[in-house]
């Protein structure tokens, strides 16, 4: 197989950006892991506030289905249940769906993996019913299983509220949040909303540890001032996000940590180009953001790639890029804004390698 | 348990399917994994750890914690959270490591 174009992940970048190359006559393909286009939009039932303009307002549900329609119609090659598990020597990717292994061959490659949930250990977090909060949502909202009736959730933050809402209107009694951090450091507005709501947050609090004889039966809540024992049979872990980069790894990127953009993430340059000049990385794979950001750096990453295959000119391609990076600034502004600061200057440190 | 009117979501036909698990026939919705049908019909424990034999299930739902590993049509170690349920499909609890085949193919 060949193509002009090889995005490996099929989440809002990689989607993004299959579009806006194929619009353009790009001969596209995605290579997705799961059986489904979208990623974990898929399973996003609540409404998203700040996309970008041509979006409007919309769930990510029905993102994810607007955006696999549109691809598909398009001419994107997508290949589902495939995943990237290698390179050969002469650059091209090994790609596997279980039975098969095969190579293709890109011009360019796109990486748009995501992010993963970060996990939070305590005695027992191993327990049937301790699950990451995506994972209670994709049940919930993707599956329409009930994931558990009792829950507590670990973590106050704007994805524990979205999902803790949910879990709860669907019939899962939510005892409450248990967060490390004290009151004053958490975002006001974001206690206001879970009050409102009348869902307690414990603050100051931890999970002691949580026991059950096959699965998750009961947690200890420990705050100093009290210890509480709480019947469950569920608890949601939302600890944040973390990049995956083990195809930018496979294709010898250099990398950096930078704690403000999820930890490990691949260098790259102003039109998201890494070290090795054939591949470009967006979304959360190239630092966490939200999902305006998400989308702009893969609109970013593919104007990249357009001017490389000189179907934009560079007069254009700039032009191009230096609204979109308007945009994204725009979009990483207030909560986000230490997500830029880094991401600028890893841009900035950015040194192409010599060809 | 199913949600079968989901408050927030618009309602969707899914064809009923049957499948076994330990041998014993179960009910499925078209398009789900394995891993949600299995928590649909009530049941968490999917397997035990590799040295501890402490009780698994799901964990990340998005393929990457290997914690929701089942044994499904003869295929140890099969992520159930990303695997689609099929018709007729034998899903079994992963009761420890994979039986490695010692064959002259040399696998």
């Amino acid at each position: 197989m060949e193509f002009e174009l090889v995005i490996i992940g099929g989440g809002p970048a990689g989607l993004m950006a299959a579009l806006t190359a194929a619009e353009k006559g790009v001969k596209t393909a995605i290579v997705e892991e799961s059986f489904a286009l979208g990623g974990q939009l898929r399973q996003q039932a609540q409404v998203l506030e700040n996309l970008p303009k041509e979006f409007g307002k919309q769930s990510g549900i029905a993102l994810a289905k607007f955006f696999s329609n549109k691809v598909s119609s398009i001419g994107v090659t997508a290949l589902l249940g495939h995943t990237m598990i290698g390179t050969y020597r002469n650059g091209t990717i090994g790609v596997s769906n279980g039975k098969d292994t095969f190579p293709i061959y890109a011009k360019k490659i796109l990486v748009t993996t995501g992010a993963a949930e970060q996990a939070a250990l305590f005695p027992g977090w191993t327990l049937p019913g301790v699950m990451t909060i995506g994972a209670a949502q994709i049940l919930l909202n993707r599956e329409r299983v009930l994931p558990g009736k009792e829950a507590v959730v670990l973590g106050c933050n704007s994805i524990s509220y979205d999902i803790a809402k949910q879990l709860r209107a669907c019939g899962v009694n939510v005892q409450g949040i248990i967060e490390k951090k004290s009151i004053d450091e958490i975002d006001k507005e974001l206690i206001e909303k879970f009050e409102s709501e009348n869902i307690e947050v414990f603050f100051h609090s931890n999970i002691e540890k949580a026991a059950g004889k096959q699965h998750v039966e009961k947690v200890w809540i420990d705050n100093d001032v009290l210890k509480k024992e709480r019947e469950i049979d569920l608890v949601c872990i939302s600890n944040g996000l973390y990049p995956v980069t083990e195809p930018l790894e496979l294709l010898d990127c250099e990398f950096t940590y930078i704690e403000n953009l999820g930890g490990r993430i691949p260098k790259y340059g102003s039109s998201f180009t890494t070290s090795n000049s054939s591949v470009y990385v967006a979304g959360n794979a190239a630092g966490i953001t939200c999902i305006e950001g998400i989308l702009v750096t893969a609109s970013i990453a593919v104007t990249g790639i357009l001017e490389d295959l000189a179907i934009l000119n560079n007069i254009e391609a700039k032009k191009q890029k230096e609204i979109l990076w308007t945009e994204l600034l725009k979009a990483e502004t207030g909560r986000y804004s230490k997500v830029h600061d880094a991401r600028i200057s890893l841009v900035n440190d950015f040194l192409p390698k010599e060809i | 348990m199913y949600i079968n009117d989901h408050p927030l979501l618009e309602s969707e036909f899914l064809e009923e399917i049957t499948f076994f698990y330990e041998g014993k026939q179960l009910i499925a919705k078209s398009g789900q994994t394995v891993a949600a049908a299995l928590m649909g019909n009530g049941i968490k424990v999917f397997g035990v750890s590799r040295k501890l034999q402490q009780p698994r299930g799901v964990f990340c739902a998005n393929g990457r914690c290997c914690s929701c590993f089942v044994t499904i049509d003869g295929l140890d170690h099969t992520l159930s959270c990303m695997t689609r349920i099929e018709e007729g499909m034998q899903v079994f609890f992963n009761g420890g490591d994979p039986v490695v085949g010692r064959g002259g193919s040399g696998i």
